[in-house]
C-alpha cells in the first residue's frame, strides 16, 4: 500500500545547508592568487556530486571534463587534449538534460574563455603563470597595500601611535579612511573561513579615535633633494603623492583650486560621514612632514597654464579629480529646479545649507553620491526625498550600508524607473519627474549584473519641486587638453601613472579612473610618488622601522563580527553631526584579537607571499 | 630589555630570554628537536612542521623554530603526540619524494634521508600515489633542479632573496602543487641568476644541487678549510678532496663571508689546479731556437743565479728587480721580498697592488697613517648602518660576497649613494646615483666638502681635536660650488647636495670605494679626498663608518703588508727609518740597501732604458694586465734576463729566459690577508704529479745560490719570523689561527685579539691630515681623433687574466669574449648595432671587440672588461702614472670606435 510520509529530512537538510554555508564562506575567503583552473576543477567536482546519474552527458561527461582539466592543471596536456576538452564541454552543454549538467559545462566554457592565457601557459610551460601565487588578502586587495595585519596587532597591543604610523607608511589618510573607506581589504579576509571578516575599518577608526593622527609625530623626511614637483589638485591622491615625495626629500607645491585642501573628501562627502575637523587632522599631520607648499585658490586654466607649471617644476602630478556633476539631457533638464548632486554637496560643504522645508526632492542615481545627496536633502528639512534608480536595489553601486542608512532616515527608494522628462507648470516650475518603468533583462557579460529595458507600462510621475542628478562626474579637462582624453573623458596613463609622450607628467586618482574610491586615489598617489622619484633619477628608500608585535597563535573559536552602529536615525537626520559610533575598547580588543595574522601564518611568511 | 624568564623543556628548568625561540632554547640546553625547513636567520617559515612541540595547556602543536618562549611555558619536545606528528609529516613528504637515493648526489648528506633513518619509518608509505612527473631542470653547467626531490621548504628561495639578495628564485605552482622556479633551464645564460650556488648549499635534499656534488660521496672526501683565491673578501671555504683531487668547493662560515660564496669561489677556484696546462717542470729558453726546453731544477736555478750574479756584478744590484705575487700567501711574498733585498741586494721589489690599490696604500698612509680598510665588512654592512656611500666600486661583480652583504643592508633600509660613471647593478637600488664623468673624483669630493662647510655639516669638534690641515683644504674647496662641480663631473648639482647632506647627517655611514677611485693619474689624491670627506664629518675611528678600499686580489693586502714594496719593509716599516733597517740587518745578517726601489710600473721604462736588466716575476702576467701592452712587451724584450715563476705558461712567459713551475694555493700552507686586514689560513689539500715546488723553497734555493744563506723554513716558521720583525703582525701565528682565532692586524702581541676598527681615538699617524687636493683632468682626454673615453673593469664571472677562472668551461660559456659597452646615442650615430664586432683604437693600439649597446655608460663614454684575449683592453689603456703611487690610469683613456668594414 502506498503511504505518503511527512518529510523527515528537515533536520538533516538544515545540517547540509549549514555545511554549504561554510562552503560558501570558503569561496568568499578564496585568497588572491589561486589558479583559476584549480578553482574551476573544484567547481566541476561539486557539479559532479550533484548529478542524479540519469543522463550520460552529465553523469559521465562531467567526470571526463574534470579529468581533462586536471591534466591541463598538472601540466600534463597538449593542445589536442585541450581541443578535445572544449569539444566535450560544448557537447555536454548541448546535450545535458538539466541545469546541473549544461550549466556546469557552460561555466567551464566561460572559465576556458576568461582565463585562456592561463590554460595556454599550463599547456606550453607545464605550470601556472607566474602571477599565480597566494597573497595576504587584506594587504593585496588594499590599493595602497597597507600593512593591515601589522596595525591590527599594534591596536591589539594598544600601541595606537605606532598603528597610525604604520598605516601612514602607505596611506597618509588614516582618519579619512577610518570613516569612509570602502574597505576592499575586508572582501577576502581569511577570518571568514572561521566566522566572518574582521571589521578592519572599524578597528582603524578605533585607533584614530584613541589618538588624533595630528598628535602622532610624523617620521622624519629625507634631506632636501633640491627637486621640485608640482601637484595639481589637493585631494586624497594629490596629497598622498605630495606626502611621499616629501618623505623622499623632494619639495612639493600643491595647487588647489578651492579654498581648502581635501578634494572630494571635503567637498563631496558630507560632514555627517566624514567630519571636516577629523579630515583636517589627516591633512595637518601629512603637511607636518615639511617640504610641502600649498597654494590655495589656484587653478590651472584660470590662474595659470599647465605649460607654466611644466616649465617651473621637475615633474608634475595631475590629480584634479572628477568633480563636474553630469546631467542627463532629459526634456526640461535645464531648469533652475534641476541641478547636479555634486553642486548641491559642494554648496553644503561650503556651509551654504539650503532650506528645503516643504519641498519634495527627487535624487536620480544609485551610487554613493546619490545617497550622500539624498541624506543631505533630508538634513535640509525636505518634506520628502525620493531616490529614483533605473535598476534594482541589489544592482546599485552604493554601499548597502549607505542605502540602509538612507532608508532609515526616511529616504524613499524607487527602483526600476528611468527618468524621461521633467514636468513643469505654466510658470516653468518643476512639478514632477516623469519616468518610464523598467523591466530587468538579460545579464550584461561585462558587469555580471542584469541589464534593464523599458517595460510595457505607462509612464509614471513622481511629484517633486527639486531634482538632483547623481549620475556620475567628469573632469575639467580643458586646460589639460594636450594630454589627451579617453572616450570616457578621463586622462590616460600607463600603469606607472605616467602620461604618454609627456615625460615628467603623471596623473592619477578620479581624473584617470573616473569617480572611484578614496583609497584607490591614495594608492595611485603613492605609486605616482615612487615613479616620479624614479623618473627624477632616484630610488629613495623612505620606510621607517616600526616594530610589529609577534604573532600570537590564532584564536580559533567562532566569534561574531563586531559591527559599527550609528546614532538613532531620528536624531541624526536633523543635523550634520557624524552618524557612526566607534568601537568600545572591549569590542576593539575582541575584534583585533581575532586577526589570523596572515602576514606570519601561511603565505605571508614566504618570499613574495605578502602582496 | 634584559628580562630573563623561566621555561620548562622536557622537565628541565631553563632560563631564557623572551627574544629566544623554543628551538633556540632547546638547542642551547642540548635538547634535540629535528628540523627540515629551518635555516637560522634565513628561513623560519615553519613549513615542514618537523620541529613541532607540545606546549602544556594547548591542543595545537607549536613550531619551535618561530615561536618565542613565554615565561612559565612547559614544553614537551618528544611527547607521543609530537612523535606521531613528526612521523606523519615525514611520511607525507616522502609520499611523493623520489626515493631512489642511490642515484641522488646528496645521498649520505641528505637531511630527509637522515630523518627517515632516525624515525625508522616503514618501507611502505601509506600516502604514496601516482602524480604527474615533473621534468628536471639541468641545462645550467653548474646547478640543477629536480622537482621530484623538492620538499618545498623554501630555504633556497629565502637564501636567494634575503641573503644573496639577487631574488631570482621563487616558488611556482603547478596547479595545487608548489615547486621552485629554478632558472637553470635552456635559457640560463639570459637569466639574472649569478650562479653563486648558495641555494644549492642550503637545500636539505638533492632537489637543488651543484652538479659537482655528483662526483663524490661526502663520507669519502676530505674537507680542507681554506681561503678563496680570487678577490680580497677572504671567503672561507672547504676544498672537497677525493683521491688527491679537488672535486668541489663548499662554502664555510667565515667572518667576512658568513657562509656565502660567489660563482668564482664556488665554481671557478679548483678546475685550474688540475688543469693539464699547468707547468710541470722548469723550462729554459734555447737561445738558438728560441724554443723552451725542459730542464732540471738545478740547471734552471744555477742558470738564474749565474745570470743574476753577473748582472749584479756588472751593473750593480739595482739592475735587478723582483715582483711578488698578490695571489700567493703572505709567507711567499715575504720570502720573495727577502730574496730581492738580501740576495739581489736592492729595494726594487713590488707587487701588483701597484696597478690596483697602491694609491690607497699611499694615500691613506699619508692622511691617516695606515693604508688599509678601516672597518670590517660586517661592520659597514651591519643592520644599523644608515647610509653607504659607494664610490667607483661595483662589488656585485668584483667583490660579490661584499655586494651580497650590501644588498642585505639596503634591503634592511640602509640608504645607498652610488658614485660611479656606469649604471651598475647597485645603482638601481641606490637612493642617489651620481653618474659622474670618469676621472673627476677629486672634484666630486671637493664639491661634497664645499657643501659640508657651506651648510654647516662639518664635525668641528673632530676637526679641532683629531686633524690638521683643515684651513688649507677649506680654502681650496671654496671654489668647488655644486654648480662648478656639476660642470666638471657632468652631474646634477642637486644630486651632489643631497648626497652631501645624506652622508654628513647620517649616524653611521661608511665610504666604500674601489678601483674607480685609485686607477687614475690622480688616484692617490682621489683616495685622500675620500679620507678628507670622512674626517670632515667625523666618520672615522668609529663603528659603521670609515674609509674602506675593497682590495682587489685575495692577498694584495698581504703582499703590501709583507713589504713587497720599494719603500717599505714588512709591516709598512719605512726603509728610510734607520732603526728599522738596523733591526732587519741584524736579524737577516746582511747589509741592506737604503735606496728607494723602483715601482713596478717604473721598472718597465727602466728596462727599456737598460737601467734594469734582470727581472724575477712571481705569479704575474703584466703583458695582459698592465696598461699599454705594447710598452710592456717592449720592456720585457729589452731585459737581459727574465725569470717567471707561475702556474701556467702565460703571455708574459713568451718573453722569459727561464720559466719555473710554482704551486697553487691548494698545494701549500700559508695565510692570506683579506681586504679588512684579517689574516686567514690557506691549507694544503693536494700533492700533484710533476716537479712543481713550493715557491718559498724556490726562493730559498735561489738565495743560497746567490750567496745569501737561507735555511729551508716551513710556512709556519716563516710566519713566526714575520711576527718577530713586524710589529703589526707581532701576535699572529699559524697556531693561533688553527686554534680558531680570527685576527685583524694590528695584532702586536700574543695576547692581542687584533684590531677590527682602525683609528679609534687616535689616527695611526697621530693627527689625521686633510690633504689639499685640487681637481686635475685625466692625462688623456677625448679629442677629435679619439673622441670617446674608455674605462676598464671586471665582470662577475672572471678574475683578471682568467688564468684561473678561464679553466672552468661553464664560466667561459657564460662570459667568454671581449666586449665593449657603448652608449645608445653614440652607437646610433656610428651605425653600430648591439652585438656587432667593431674596431676599437687608441693611440697605443687597435683591437676588435663586440659592441654592447645600452645606456649603462653615458654618451661619450665606453667600458670594457680586461679579461679577454680576443680583444684585450690593455692594448688600448694609457700608462699615465700617478705621481705618488705610480698607478696607471686604467680608468680613463681616449679611444675611437669604428665599424669593421670601414
Amino acid at each position: 500500500m502506498y503511504k505518503k510520509h511527512v518529510l523527515k529530512n528537515n533536520q538533516r537538510n538544515k545540517l547540509i545547508i549549514s555545511s554549504l554555508n561554510t562552503f560558501e564562506k570558503r569561496i568568499h575567503a578564496n585568497p588572491p592568487g589561486v589558479c583559476p583552473i584549480a578553482t574551476h576543477i573544484a567547481y566541476l567536482h561539486t557539479a559532479r556530486s550533484q548529478t542524479c546519474g540519469k543522463c550520460v552527458p552529465c553523469a559521465k561527461g562531467l567526470e571526463q571534463l574534470e579529468n581533462m582539466m586536471q591534466r591541463i592543471l598538472d601540466g600534463d596536456a597538449d593542445m589536442n587534449l585541450y581541443n578535445d576538452m572544449v569539444h566535450l564541454a560544448k557537447t555536454i552543454k548541448c546535450t545535458a538534460d538539466c541545469a546541473i549538467g549544461y550549466e556546469a559545462a557552460y561555466m567551464a566554457l566561460c572559465n576556458i574563455k576568461n582565463f585562456n592565457d592561463e590554460y595556454m601557459h599550463h599547456i606550453e610551460h607545464h605550470k601556472c603563470h607566474s602571477r599565480i601565487a597566494i597573497k595576504v588578502p587584506c594587504m593585496y586587495n588594499c590599493p595602497a597595500n597597507v600593512n593591515i595585519p601589522g596595525y591590527i596587532a599594534l591596536i591589539n597591543e594598544e600601541k595606537y601611535a605606532d598603528a597610525v604610523n604604520l598605516i601612514r607608511e602607505d596611506n597618509p589618510f588614516p582618519t579619512a579612511c577610518a570613516f569612509v573607506c570602502e574597505k576592499p581589504c575586508e572582501s577576502q579576509c581569511r577570518r571568514c573561513l572561521i566566522d566572518s571578516q574582521i571589521n578592519i575599518r572599524g578597528l582603524k577608526k578605533f585607533a584614530v579615535d584613541q589618538i588624533a593622527v595630528d598628535q602622532v609625530p610624523i617620521p622624519k623626511r629625507n634631506v632636501d633633494t633640491g627637486k621640485r614637483v608640482a601637484v595639481i589638485g589637493g585631494g586624497p591622491s594629490g596629497l598622498t603623492c605630495a606626502y611621499f615625495l616629501s618623505r623622499m626629500g623632494h619639495s612639493v607645491v600643491v595647487y588647489e583650486g578651492k579654498e581648502k585642501l581635501g578634494g572630494m573628501l571635503r567637498y563631496g562627502i558630507p560632514n555627517y560621514r566624514l567630519p571636516k575637523d577629523r579630515l583636517d587632522q589627516d591633512i595637518d599631520a601629512l603637511l607636518a612632514v615639511g617640504g610641502i607648499e600649498v597654494k590655495l585658490n589656484s587653478m590651472v586654466g584660470r590662474d595659470f597654464t599647465i605649460e607654466e607649471i611644466e616649465n617651473e617644476y621637475d615633474a608634475v602630478y595631475v590629480s584634479i579629480g572628477a568633480q563636474k556633476g553630469k546631467v542627463t539631457p532629459i526634456k526640461n533638464h535645464d531648469n533652475p529646479g534641476v541641478s547636479s548632486a555634486m553642486d548641491m554637496l559642494d554648496q553644503v560643504a561650503h556651509g551654504n545649507i539650503p532650506d528645503f522645508t516643504g519641498k519634495h526632492v527627487v535624487v536620480i542615481g544609485g551610487g554613493n553620491v546619490a545617497m550622500d545627496c539624498s541624506r543631505t536633502a533630508v538634513r535640509c528639512r525636505a518634506a520628502s526625498v525620493t531616490v529614483v534608480v533605473r535598476r534594482r536595489q541589489e544592482d546599485m553601486t552604493a554601499l548597502p550600508s549607505e542605502i540602509q542608512s538612507a532608508i532609515e532616515e526616511g529616504v524613499e527608494l524607487r527602483t526600476l524607473f528611468a527618468p524621461s522628462e521633467v514636468k513643469l507648470d505654466e510658470n516653468g516650475k518643476v512639478t514632477a519627474l516623469i519616468t518610464q518603468p523598467q523591466i530587468t533583462g538579460h545579464y550584461d557579460e561585462r558587469t555580471g549584473t542584469p541589464t534593464v529595458r523599458d517595460a510595457d507600462k505607462p509612464p509614471y510621475e513622481i511629484p517633486c519641486d527639486l531634482i538632483f542628478m547623481a549620475i556620475g562626474q567628469s573632469i575639467e579637462s580643458e586646460p589639460f587638453a594636450k594630454y589627451g582624453i579617453s572616450s570616457k573623458m578621463n586622462f590616460v596613463t600607463d600603469n606607472t601613472t605616467a602620461i604618454k609622450e609627456h615625460p615628467g607628467v603623471f596623473a592619477g586618482g578620479d581624473c584617470v579612473t573616473g569617480p572611484a574610491t578614496a583609497i584607490m586615489a591614495i594608492g595611485t598617489g603613492k605609486i605616482a610618488a615612487i615613479n616620479i622619484d624614479e623618473y627624477l633619477g632616484y630610488h629613495h628608500e623612505y620606510h621607517s622601522n616600526i616594530e610589529i608585535p609577534e604573532a600570537k597563535q590564532n584564536m580559533r573559536s567562532h566569534f561574531g563580527r563586531v559591527q559599527l552602529t550609528e546614532r538613532s536615525a531620528r536624531e541624526r537626520r536633523i543635523n550634520f553631526e557624524p552618524v557612526e559610533n566607534g568601537m568600545s575598547h572591549e569590542e576593539a580588543m575582541q575584534e583585533s584579537g581575532k586577526c589570523l595574522r596572515c602576514d606570519v601564518f601561511g603565505s605571508g611568511k614566504m618570499e613574495g607571499g605578502l602582496v | 630589555m634584559d628580562k630573563t624568564i623561566t621555561v620548562t623543556v622536557d622537565g628541565k628548568t631553563v632560563k631564557a630570554s623572551p627574544d629566544e625561540t623554543i628551538l633556540e632554547v632547546a638547542r642551547r640546553s642540548d635538547i634535540y628537536i629535528p628540523t627540515l625547513c629551518y635555516l637560522k636567520d634565513v628561513n623560519d617559515i615553519g613549513a615542514c612542521r618537523m620541529c613541532v612541540v607540545e606546549v602544556e595547556g594547548h591542543e595545537h602543536l607549536y613550531t619551535s623554530c618561530n615561536t618565542k618562549v613565554k615565561d612559565g611555558m612547559v614544553i614537551f619536545t618528544h611527547s607521543e603526540k609530537v612523535k606521531l606528528s613528526r612521523e606523519f609529516v615525514l611520511q607525507l613528504i616522502l609520499a611523493n619524494h623520489d626515493v631512489r637515493c642511490l642515484s641522488c648526489s646528496k645521498s649520505g648528506d641528505c637531511e630527509l634521508q637522515n630523518l627517515s633513518k632516525e624515525f625508522d619509518l616503514p618501507i611502505e608509505n601509506p600516502y604514496r600515489h601516482k602524480l604527474v612527473k615533473l621534468e628536471s631542470v639541468t641545462a645550467n653547467p653548474f646547478l640543477s633542479y629536480y622537482p621530484e626531490l623538492c620538499i618545498g621548504c623554501q630555504r633556497c628561495v629565502s637564501t636567494c632573496n634575503k641573503v644573496v639578495g639577487n631574488g631570482v628564485l621563487r616558488s611556482s605552482k603547478v596547479g595545487t602543487r608548489t615547486f621552485i622556479d629554478a632558472p637553470f633551464g635552456d635559457d640560463w645564460k639570459n637569466t639574472k641568476c649569478e650562479l653563486c650556488g648558495n641555494c644549492a648549499k642550503v637545500c636539505p635534499t638533492g632537489a637543488l644541487v651543484a652538479k659537482n656534488m655528483s662526483k663524490y660521496r661526502l663520507s669519502k672526501v676530505e674537507k680542507v678549510l681554506t681561503t678563496c683565491p680570487h678577490c680580497a673578501t677572504g671567503c672561507q671555504m672547504y676544498l672537497m678532496v677525493k683521491n688527491n683531487k679537488v672535486v668541489d668547493v663548499r662554502p664555510a662560515d667565515g667572518p667576512s663571508n658568513k657562509g656565502l660564496l660567489c660563482v668564482k669561489g664556488r665554481f671557478g677556484s679548483f678546475n685550474f689546479i688540475h688543469s693539464p696546462e699547468r707547468l710541470k717542470y722548469p723550462l729554459i729558453r734555447n737561445k738558438e731556437t728560441g724554443k723552451f726546453e725542459q730542464a732540471t731544477w738545478d740547471e734552471a736555478l744555477d742558470l738564474i743565479a749565474t745570470k743574476f750574479k753577473a748582472i749584479k756584478a756588472q751593473y750593480g744590484a739595482d739592475a735587478l728587480a723582483g715582483f711578488a705575487c698578490s695571489r700567493s700567501p703572505n709567507e711567499d711574498c715575504y720570502m720573495l721580498q727577502k730574496m730581492v733585498r738580501c740576495a739581489f741586494g736592492t729595494n726594487n721589489v713590488d707587487n701588483c697592488a701597484r696597478v690596483c690599490h697602491s694609491a690607497s696604500v699611499a694615500g691613506l698612509a699619508m692622511t691617516l697613517g695606515s693604508g688599509a680598510m678601516t672597518n670590517p665588512i660586517a661592520d659597514i654592512t651591519g643592520s644599523d648602518v644608515d647610509v653607504i656611500m659607494l664610490v667607483g666600486s661595483n662589488p656585485e661583480e668584483a667583490h660579490p660576497v661584499v655586494g651580497m652583504q650590501i644588498r642585505q643592508a639596503v634591503s634592511r633600509g640602509a640608504h645607498l649613494i652610488v658614485v660611479d660613471p656606469r649604471d651598475i647593478g647597485l645603482s638601481r637600488e641606490a637612493d642617489i646615483h651620481l653618474k659622474l664623468k670618469p676621472g673627476t673624483n677629486v672634484a666630486f669630493a671637493n664639491g661634497m666638502m664645499h657643501i659640508f662647510i657651506e651648510e654647516g655639516l662639518v664635525d668641528e669638534e673632530f676637526i679641532k681635536n683629531r686633524t690638521e690641515g683643515f684651513e688649507e683644504l677649506k680654502e681650496i674647496v671654496k671654489d668647488y660650488t655644486p654648480e662648478y662641480v656639476s660642470k666638471i663631473c657632468h652631474i646634477d648639482p642637486d644630486h651632489l647636495r643631497e648626497a652631501a647632506r645624506m652622508y654628513a647627517t647620517a649616524g653611521k655611514a661608511p665610504i666604500i670605494y674601489c678601483l674607480g677611485v685609485t686607477e687614475h693619474s690622480t688616484g692617490t689624491e682621489g683616495v685622500m679626498s675620500m679620507s678628507n670627506m670622512a674626517m670632515m664629518v667625523g666618520k672615522l675611528g668609529r663603528p659603521g663608518c670609515g674609509v674602506n678600499p675593497l682590495r682587489g686580489q685575495n692577498n694584495v693586502q698581504g703582499a703590501c703588508d709583507m713589504g713587497a714594496m720599494p719603500g717599505d719593509m714588512p709591516g709598512y716599516q719605512k726603509i728610510t727609518n734607520e732603526e728599522v733597517m738596523k733591526k732587519f740587518e741584524k736579524s737577516w745578517g746582511v747589509k741592506l740597501s737604503r735606496k728607494q726601489g723602483l715601482h713596478a710600473t717604473d721598472v718597465f721604462q727602466a728596462a727599456i732604458d737598460k737601467k734594469v736588466r734582470g727581472l724575477f716575476i712571481f705569479g704575474e702576467d703584466p703583458v695582459v694586465t698592465d696598461a699599454n701592452q705594447h710598452h710592456i712587451v717592449k720592456a720585457l724584450e729589452s731585459l737581459d734576463f727574465l725569470v717567471i715563476d707561475d702556474l701556467f705558461f702565460t703571455e708574459s712567459c713568451q718573453y722569459a729566459d727561464v720559466v719555473l713551475p710554482g704551486t697553487s694555493y691548494a698545494e701549500k700552507e700559508g695565510t692570506f690577508s683579506n681586504t679588512e686586514r684579517r689574516v686567514q689560513r690557506v691549507r694544503k689539500a693536494v700533492t700533484l704529479e710533476g716537479e712543481m715546488r713550493l715557491d718559498t723553497d724556490i726562493f730559498t734555493d735561489l738565495m743560497n745560490r746567490m750567496g745569501y744563506h737561507q735555511p729551508y723554513l716551513t710556512s709556519a716558521q716563516i710566519m713566526d719570523e714575520i711576527a718577530s720583525l713586524t710589529p703589526i703582525f707581532g701576535g699572529i701565528s699559524h697556531k693561533r689561527l688553527d686554534d680558531g682565532e680570527t685576527l685583524q692586524w694590528p695584532c702586536p702581541t700574543r695576547d692581542s685579539k687584533g684590531t677590527p676598527i682602525l683609528h679609534v681615538g687616535k689616527f695611526s699617524r697621530g693627527l689625521g691630515l686633510f690633504y689639499p687636493a685640487k681637481y686635475q683632468p685625466s692625462a688623456e682626454l677625448p679629442d677629435d681623433e679619439y673622441p670617446l673615453i674608455l674605462m676598464t673593469g671586471r665582470v662577475l664571472y672572471h678574475y683578471n687574466t682568467r688564468a684561473m677562472t678561464g679553466k672552468t668551461p661553464g664560466l667561459m660559456e657564460k662570459e667568454g669574449h671581449s666586449f665593449i659597452e657603448v652608449n645608445t646615442a653614440d652607437a646610433a650615430r656610428l651605425g653600430i648595432e648591439n652585438g656587432e664586432r667593431i674596431r676599437v683604437s687608441s693611440r697605443r693600439g687597435t683591437i676588435t671587440s663586440e659592441a654592447r649597446v645600452s645606456d649603462k655608460v653615458s654618451p661619450g663614454e665606453t667600458w670594457m672588461p680586461f679579461h679577454f684575449p680576443d680583444g684585450n683592453a690593455n692594448v688600448l689603456t694609457n700608462a699615465a702614472l700617478d705621481k705618488f703611487a705610480r698607478i696607471p690610469e686604467y680608468k680613463v683613456c681616449a679611444i675611437r670606435i669604428e665599424k669593421l668594414e670601414q
